[in-house]
């Protein structure tokens, strides 16, 4: 049984067509990394998965299940989602922001538990954050606010993470480290998706890369089979050179 | 949360208690006539309508900036107290005094329609509700213009609604009136607060609190029905008292921090206070009593202008 099965999906908003006849599956444990021009249709299709976008056509499995019939909450035990760039109106702690995950186990007016804390403390020492537990969620860094979220995405103790350009606006430090924790979490069972613009980055952690294009997909395949000279001449319109990382069996990309 | 933490939550929480209290002294033993009973009787009245008053609407207020994650939505953003004003002053038009039945049902009238309007497209909901809101407030705003230039007589009556007066003439029937809806509003509140965990995770952004488990066009519904009743009790007793219910939620996320859970209830005490004393300084400023919502406007700017510069 896969993690994901996307079955001749189509997407259109305000009469405008975004997403045309998508089918991929994405098998339990993969690392998996979406990839295209600005408009190709990336973090739609994310958001379709995250059962966040309803109004698609076609078909969406989660483990086997059409998502159609699970229910929002019980929908967030199996999946999380961390949007982009989070911006917070109102400064909470850290520890209340990671907190928010449990809500999908929560009834109202109960206290968090043992096992409800215990989540929340195994997301924290994951994501690197024990020393921020008090601090306010506005006061902290870019990096730091990215984890946090990451943190409570975790928190929901899900199957499957699907992540929306995570290492975006960030310095290379957090941007290794965020992909240093995502294949960790892989290592450790999840099955990961990441939405991401950095060929590069996207090249060096994911076993599978999903490259497309006006709405389509363009390309499904190892990092190797994906990222050519001509693929990316072809989807993105600029000339590049593709040579290997001196270190491992990757593409990597350089600009002429 | 630590020991320190809730012993400081709990020193706002008790001064917090001592201005309500001062509020009700307050407004208890001022102003003119003499300690009698039965004037004594009314003043207990009114403090209770200013508490009524006051914590609803900076609770609604509290509520709604939650559930658009937008600081400046107060409860008559969405309409429902112009509604009331435009069916407080038809009725006025027509009976010659204030009825509270048309203030009730102009504003859910109006709610509804907003509502209505806003749910006819498909998408967010949410976002659509606030301009709606807004646009329909002018509309019943021009309404009221209209009405006021019309029947010249009734303005006087008209701009003590528009401004909100807690001096209103308690008959028996109002009386079993405020009773009923003070415990309706109550149950709905106690309701609302159920919801606060909600509140916090939405105030950080719809699309993570959907994929927390929240299904956010059915809440919002819900929670709009709930707090244009609440508004809708108000203004048709007291009309549109201004400023509670955007600048304490404020005031009150200051004090007691952004989770729903402690600053709704610092709201509604906040409120509480903050109309009483507001009351008690219009009637006792000048000779005649002045509409409440005059100096909850006067005197809220400077609290308001203390508590963001200096805490």
């Amino acid at each position: 049984m896969d993690a994901i099965e996307i079955i001749n999906l189509y997407f259109s908003y305000n009469h405008k067509g975004v997403l045309y006849d998508i089918n991929f599956n994405i098998k339990k444990g993969e690392f998996v990394g979406i990839i295209g021009p600005n408009g190709a249709g990336k973090s739609t299709i994310l958001r379709i998965m995250a059962k966040i976008l309803k109004n698609y056509e076609g078909r969406v499995n989660i483990l086997g299940r059409d998502i159609r019939g699970i229910k929002q909450i019980d929908f967030a035990r199996i999946v999380a989602f961390v949007p982009q760039e989070t911006h917070f109106l109102y400064n909470y702690s850290v520890y209340d922001i990671i907190s928010m995950g449990r809500y999908p186990y929560l009834s109202p007016f109960h206290r968090l538990k043992k096992d409800d804390i215990q989540a929340v403390d195994w997301a924290i020492e994951q994501t690197g954050l024990e020393g921020f537990k008090t601090r306010l969620i506005n006061s902290i860094s870019s990096g730091e606010r990215q984890m946090a979220v990451i943190a409570r995405a975790l928190a929901q103790k899900p199957n499957i993470l699907l992540l929306d350009e995570p290492t975006s606006h960030l310095d290379i430090k957090h941007q290794v480290r965020i992909m240093e924790l995502l294949r960790a979490l892989n290592q450790n069972g999840f099955t990961i998706v990441v939405v991401n613009h950095d060929l590069n980055l996207s090249s060096r952690y994911c076993d599978k890369l999903i490259l497309l294009n006006q709405g389509k997909v363009y390309k499904i395949g190892t990092p190797a089979e994906v990222i050519k000279k001509d693929i990316i001449q072809d989807v993105y319109g600029i000339e590049t050179l593709v040579i290997q990382h001196p270190g491992r069996k990757i593409p990597q990309v350089f600009f002429k | 949360m630590g020991l320190r933490n809730w012993r400081k939550y709990l020193n706002k929480v008790v001064l917090l208690v001592l201005i309500l209290i001062a509020g009700i002294l307050f407004e208890l033993f001022t102003g003119p006539g003499e300690f009698t009973g039965e004037i004594m009787q009314l003043r207990i009245l009114r403090v209770s309508l200013g508490i009524f008053a006051g914590g609803v609407l900076a609770f609604s207020g509290g509520i709604l900036q939650g559930l658009f994650g937008n600081p400046l939505v107060e409860p008559y953003t969405l309409g429902s107290a112009s509604g009331a004003a435009l069916g407080a002053s038809i009725g006025i038009v027509l009976l010659g005094y204030a009825n509270p039945a048309f203030s009730f049902l102009g504003s859910l009238m109006v709610g509804f329609l907003v509502l209505t309007i806003a749910r006819i497209e498909s998408g967010l909901l949410r976002d659509r509700l606030i301009l709606t809101g807004v646009v329909m407030s002018f509309l019943c705003s021009s309404l009221v213009m209209l009405i006021m230039i019309g029947g010249k007589r009734e303005l006087y009556e008209i701009i003590y609604l528009l401004m909100g007066y807690l001096g209103i003439v308690f008959t028996p029937e109002r009386r079993f009136i405020f009773l009923l809806i003070s415990i309706l509003s109550l149950f709905i509140m106690l309701y609302l607060y159920r919801f606060h965990r909600e509140f916090d995770i939405i105030s950080t952004g719809v699309e993570t609190a959907t994929s927390l488990g929240i299904d956010i066009q059915m809440f919002s519904i819900k929670v709009f029905i709930l707090t244009t009743l609440l508004v809708s009790f108000i203004v048709s007793l007291v009309g549109a008292i201004g400023f509670v219910g955007l600048v304490i939620p404020h005031s009150s996320r200051m004090l007691f921090g952004p989770r729903h859970i402690k600053n709704l209830v610092g709201s509604f005490f906040l409120g509480s206070a903050f109309v009483l004393l507001a009351d008690a300084m219009a009637r006792n400023l000048v000779v005649y009593e002045l509409p409440t919502g005059i100096i909850t406007s006067l005197i809220g700017v400077p609290f308001f202008i203390y508590l963001y510069r200096f805490k």
